[in-house]
């Protein structure tokens, strides 16, 4: 796959003896993919997206953007930018220093673009980070963000700590306003329903290991979900759903790899949604 | 990293750092404001000009002596910065402990390895930030603060019998210039060991790091002490903490005390300038570059890994 932005292959990483942070992980990401890496606390996410940034060492093969991140970092970070979290602008930097430091050390910043983003929010030049809000910390970092002509962009929980109308903004600037099917850009996030709808592809981690990896075009020819009661819910165990928990008196079962057509006559069906993948993988790789 | 970039880098520091840049001007003014209360000029040059006989002999050969005359200026011109340099070796100091901890400590590091600098630039622009840019910002402050000072003294001594401490003397004032300007950049040189330590105990400790740059060579001092009863590695780091002042303090070795006729032949005949261009002879300031440029490749290394606080 020749544009391929980030091939991974077997990536391994443990924290002493016991902690296994990556376990074998490979996944690729296309370019002008928005993909959402998700799983739940601990189980890899975040050293992943380390090991991309080349923030962290680890065994295995990684490309991003042609180039090993453990060896050729320093120029690797001419294309790609990440947001770690919404805290890390330090307290004492000023908006307008903010932006002249960006400015004078990333050569494919425009700085009119930023000032077009500030302009939308109400923070001023003068504010230092530590008189923001923590809403208008992540606008700031996202206008300074989006100034820069980078070829991936990363974000690990984002809008972590964010009220809901910043976290919409957020992700409404995002895809409005940067992305261009050129760029790509890989996600994390708890807030899997808020992000499902902007999403190309999916990647759900859980304990080191890649449990699953899909187009969001594929999902309803991979996955069906079945809503069924009484009788036909023996029927449906049968078929051997991966997941099914009890809604409202009634069994919702999800079925990989198996026919809309052959489950239809036990009961309602529909295509799952992101969040209800990830709650059938994590329980499905659960221990 | 072209030179813009460097220089933002430096530029981004006095930001985080705004005393390297403030407490020089602050203290420089202090001086200029102890000149200007100061009821009695004498305090400022250590001299006795209580006119005795002794002293009015003093200045009245002073007078007549173009060049002891020069030569005076220059002792009282070159010491008077010695405040703002010692102040803001101070902060200094604190600034190197701090420059590569804060960053880990506020979790600012990830933004800033967010940007396409190296840990090589980042380092290096805190080493230039205190080996270079804020010398010569010392020394531009204190070249204000000396004619400010010279200003006001000048004008209080006119028509009075140490009238002679208030002229001017430009050769001597440039020679001076230059010779403090070397002088900041040889400091630099001389104590670039002790900047690489404090930059690579900032760069490693998870904590406390004012504790780690100190202790262990404290500790090491008192074992040594204690058990051996002999004091090398005390000797070693008081040498390296002193011996500049030692270098550059020639032209101080003014005997007081001891009669007009003795200091005016002292300041006249054992003159040899403030220059501490003696160092670059000594083998200990390159031997000391190499332990320095040891430390930094260090850090730098130690950065490039580095994310958690």
């Amino acid at each position: 796959m020749t544009d391929a932005v980030i091939v991974a292959k077997d990536l391994r990483k443990h924290y002493g003896k016991q902690a296994v942070a990556l376990d074998g992980v490979s996944f690729t990401v296309g370019r002008g993919r928005i993909v959402g890496l998700m799983g739940p606390n601990g189980a890899g996410k975040t050293t992943a997206l380390k090991a991309i940034l080349g923030l962290t060492p680890f065994e295995g093969h990684l490309d991003v953007l042609g180039r090993d991140p453990r060896r050729e970092r320093d120029s690797l970070m001419q294309d790609v930018c990440f947001i770690a979290d919404v805290a890390v602008l330090p307290k004492w930097l000023r908006v307008s220093d903010a932006i002249d430091y960006v400015a004078g050390v990333h050569p494919r910043f425009d700085r009119a673009r930023a000032d077009a983003v500030l302009a939308r929010t109400e923070i001023r030049r003068r504010s230092k980070v530590g008189e923001l809000s923590k809403g208008m910390i992540t606008q700031l970092h996202l206008a300074l963000i989006m100034a820069i002509d980078a070829k991936l962009l990363v974000l690990d929980e984002p809008t972590l700590g964010l009220d809901l109308l910043y976290r919409r903004a957020f992700y409404e600037t995002l895809l409005n306003d940067y992305f261009d099917h050129e760029r790509t850009i890989l996600v994390t996030t708890h807030q899997v329903e808020e992000i499902e709808n902007l999403l190309t592809d999916v990647l759900l981690i859980n304990h080191g290991r890649i449990v699953l990896d899909a187009a969001i075009d594929d999902l309803p020819s991979r996955f069906v979900q079945l809503i069924a009661n009484g009788e036909s819910r023996e029927a449906a165990r049968r078929l051997g759903p991966i997941y099914e928990r009890e809604v409202f008196g009634r069994t919702a079962f999800v079925f990989e790899g198996r026919e809309a057509a052959e489950l239809a006559a036990l009961g309602e069906i529909r295509t799952p949604s992101v969040a209800d993948l990830f709650v059938a993988k994590m329980a499905g790789s659960a221990s | 990293m072209n030179t813009k970039s460097f220089f933002t880098l430096v530029e981004r520091e006095t930001w985080e750092h705004r005393g390297l840049v403030w407490v020089p001007v602050i203290t420089a003014a202090l001086i200029v404001l102890a000149a200007i209360i100061s009821s009695n000029v004498s305090g400022s040059i250590r001299l006795d000009v209580e006119l005795d006989g002794e002293s009015s002999a003093f200045f009245a050969r002073l007078a007549t002596d173009e060049v002891a005359q020069a030569r005076l200026f220059s002792i009282w011109m070159g010491s008077i910065g010695l405040p703002v340099l010692v102040i803001t070796i101070i902060v200094l100091f604190f600034y190197l402990l701090d420059a590569l901890y804060a960053e880990r400590k506020d979790r600012s590091i990830l933004f800033w390895k967010s940007m396409p600098v190296s840990d090589s630039a980042t380092v290096l622009s805190k080493l230039f930030t205190s080996m270079v840019a804020i010398p010569l910002w010392v020394w531009a402050v204190s070249l204000v603060m000396g004619l400010l000072t010279f200003l006001i003294i000048a004008l209080k001594v006119s028509g009075t019998p140490i009238a002679p401490l208030g002229k001017f003397h430009l050769g001597a004032w440039l020679v001076l210039q230059v010779t403090l300007l070397q002088n900041l950049l040889l400091a630099s040189l001389w104590y670039a060991p002790i900047a690489g330590w404090l930059l690579l105990v900032s760069v490693w400790a998870k904590r406390a790091p004012f504790l780690w740059a100190v202790l262990p060579p404290a500790l090491v001092m008192l074992f040594e002490e204690i058990i051996f009863n002999t004091e090398h590695v005390a000797q070693f780091v008081g040498y390296r903490l002193t011996h500049y002042f030692e270098s550059a303090s020639m032209g101080f070795n003014v005997e007081t005390g001891a009669g007009s006729q003795v200091i005016f032949d002292s300041i006249k005949n054992t003159y040899e300038g403030m220059s501490a261009a003696s160092l670059l002879a000594e083998p200990h300031l390159y031997s000391g570059l190499v332990v320095a440029a040891i430390f930094v490749l260090l850090a730098i290394r130690l950065r490039r890994w580095r994310d958690d606080a």
